[in-house]
This record gives C-alpha cells, structure tokens and sequence, in this order.
C-alpha cells in the first residue's frame, strides 16, 4: 500500500519537473529569439546609418577643371605630362603648410621630369581667422600677374615656409611685398597692387570657383581630377603620390 | 543601491555617446578628417570609420540609456572608449596637436597638448563606467528588465 503511494508521489515529482524543464526550455528560447531579434534590428540600424552618411560624405566628389585650363591657378611643368595633379590650398591652413614642407620638392621634381603637370590653386577658405587668408592670396595673385608664374612659385613657398598661425599675429602688407622681392619680385611692380588690395576680385573669383567644383577642404589634392588621400602621414601621401605619378 | 548606481553609469555615458555623436552626424566629411588627423589608420579604413562612428555612438548611447541589452552595449562602449585613449595618448606621444574630434570638430588645434590629459582622464572615467556596467547583472528602469525578465508571472501582465 504505502510502497503504490511512494510510486505515485515519485511519478508525480517526475512529471513536475518535467514540465518545469520544458517550460524553462520554452523561456530560454524564447530570451534567444528576442536577443537575436533586437540584435539583429541594432545592427540594420547601424549599416543602413552607416551608408547613409556615407551617401552624405561629398568630400570625394571634386569635379574640377585640369591644370591649365582655368584662371585660378598656378601651373607648372609640361601640359602633356601623362599626369594631372591640382592643389587647392589655403596659405593660411597649418595642414597645407605641413603638405607643402613634405611634397613641395616632390611636386616639383615631378613637374620637372615630366610626370605631372601641376597646378596650384589657392582660395580663401579661413576667412573667418581674420583677413590674412584673403590678403595672402591676392598678394600671390598680384605677384603671378606683374611679375610671372616663376616668381609666383617662389612667393608661393616662401608664404608656407613663412605661414603664420593660424590665430595670428599676421604679416602686414609691407612684409608680403619684401617677401615678394625676395620671391624675385620688382618692388616697383607689385607694392602698390599688393598694398591696395588689387588682387581681391581674383581670390573671390577663385574661392567661388573652388567652391563651386566641390571643394570643401584645404588641402585636396587631385591626381588625374581624382580626390588622391592615400598615406597616413604626409610624408606617406608625398611617397604614394610620386609611386602614382610616376606610373 | 548597486542598480540605481546602474541606472546613473548608463544615464551619463549613454548620454555622452547620444551627444558626440549627434554632433558628429551632421558632417561625415569632418568625421572622416578628424580620424584622419590622428595619423594612424591605414587611408582605405579612415573613411570608413570616420562614417562609421557617429551613428555607432548614437546607437550605443541610446541602447545605454533606454537600458537595452545593457552589458552588450556597455561592451562596446567600453572598447570605443579604449580606443579613443590609445589614439589621443598616441598622438600626444608624437606630438602632434589636434582636436581630438570627439564631439565633432577635428584636425589641427594649437592648444591641444593642454587638453589631453584632460580628455584622456574623462574617456578613463567612462571606460570604467562601462567596465563596471558589463559586470552589473542589472539596472534599475531598464528596458531589459521589461522585456528579458527571467520568467513571465503565470498570472499574466
């Protein structure tokens, strides 16, 4: 008698358990599915944001004319180079001066053996630092109409290798004439025009020009009027520039 | 007291994740120059993380704040955060000064070797508000309490 009950009670016990452990079952993979679930909702979220600001990043999408083509830039080397390069700068940006003190020689070896033609154009894109971005630029502009695209190129480095911060204090007009002269410059061309702000129309011209082709950015650097940002350093960019200019 | 605690580690970082990347979200391009700026990714991977990022912040951030699947979220967090104090002791390291870009902006800044420190002490503190999240087993008003609690009452909601 008591042994049929022990048997029942036991049978009973097993039975209680058993659904106990389907139930936990059930609720464990019920947690899985909901887990998975959320997870895998998070991570469409993150993709298709992901490509959406990828959609939205333009600063690859540069659509500038070729070296020697516009009004707006300084070129140099030869016009049928099996290379194109285009530099927009600003002479008050610290990057471009990093750029410039690491691929300025490259850029012009590679103009000189023929590999590339290249053209610098300056804008005034940190206007908002003051009126050096601006006043720099039209100093250049003067300086490349009254005395020539070599001298251009020389007051050119010599307003990097001379870049203020970009907070100031600045160069007044008479400074960017004497560096101007020791560009090669005649003082007697260029000090008035660069004093009276005669190369204003031209900054405002190229600014609106560079703009316009897309550029959002000092420095962009094009190679065959695409956006070229290979390297980690400059030094790097310099190195990979010239391995694809010289292709 | 442990889950209220919680609840405050996940307020704090999730909201500093919500804000930086907010302001990130509105100009990927910038995004990307800022992690460019730290001179240590590989080109090809730089733009991809500079897009990457913002949203990745804005959805951790709310994952922590609505309290959902809270020690996953706190993982990530907590290895963003490393990351971000490896690649500010690095530049620091070489020297070169930038905006860290960590609630937008980026690229050069003159002043920015006074300001590492500082930031990588904040990063540190939220590092450790992750680390410590992962090993929470709970928080208090946490969406996982509500949608993952161990067992449903068999009385219904």
């Amino acid at each position: 008698m008591s042994k049929k009950n022990q048997q029942l009670r036991a049978e009973r016990a097993e039975r209680a358990a058993a659904a106990l452990r389907e139930q936990e079952l059930r609720e464990r993979r019920r947690r899985t599915l909901m887990v998975g679930g959320v997870v895998a909702a998070l991570v469409l979220i993150v993709v298709a944001g992901f490509l959406i600001n990828r959609a939205r990043d333009t600063s690859g999408d540069v659509n500038a004319d070729p070296p020697g083509v516009g009004e707006h830039g300084l070129a140099i080397g030869d016009a049928d180079a099996p290379h194109t390069i285009v530099v927009y700068e600003d002479f008050l940006c610290p990057v471009c001066g990093q750029f410039e003190a690491s691929t300025n020689e490259d850029l012009e070896q590679l103009a000189e053996d023929g590999k590339a033609y290249v053209e610098y154009r300056p804008f005034e894109l940190l206007g908002r630092f003051g009126d050096y971005s601006k006043r720099s630029a039209a100093a250049f502009a003067v300086v490349m109409e009254k005395s020539g695209p070599e001298v251009a190129k020389e007051f050119h480095d010599l307003l990097f290798a001379n870049q203020p911060p970009e907070e100031g204090p600045f160069p007044d007009d008479d400074e960017l004439v004497a560096l101007a002269v020791d560009a090669g410059a005649a003082e007697a061309d260029v000090a008035d025009d660069i004093k009276g702000g005669a190369g204003e129309d031209w900054v405002d011209a190229a600014t609106e020009a560079a703009l316009d082709a897309g550029v959002n950015g000092t420095p962009t650097v094009l190679l065959d009027g695409k956006v070229f940002q290979e390297g980690r350093t400059w030094e790097e960019f310099a190195e990979e520039l010239v391995a694809a200019a010289s292709e | 007291m442990k889950e209220w605690l919680g609840l405050v580690a996940r307020l704090v970082t999730g909201g500093v994740w919500l804000y930086a990347g907010a302001l990130k979200l509105s100009d990927p391009a910038q995004s990307v120059q800022a992690v460019r700026a730290y001179q240590l990714l590989p080109s090809s991977v730089v733009s991809p993380v500079g897009q990457l990022l913002p949203i990745l912040e804005i959805v951790v951030g709310a994952m922590l704040v609505l309290g959902l699947l809270t020690r996953g979220a706190a993982a990530v967090s907590a290895v963003l955060f490393l990351a971000f104090i490896i690649g500010i002791a690095s530049v620091w390291a070489r020297g070169i000064e930038i905006d860290c870009g960590c609630f937008g902006g980026g690229g050069y800044d003159p002043n920015a070797s006074e300001k590492y420190p500082w930031e990588i002490a904040r990063d540190a503190a939220l590092l450790a508000a992750s680390v410590w999240l992962v090993t929470l087993r709970s928080t208090r008003l946490s969406l996982d309490s509500r949608l993952f609690a161990p067992r449903p009452s068999p009385e219904g909601a």
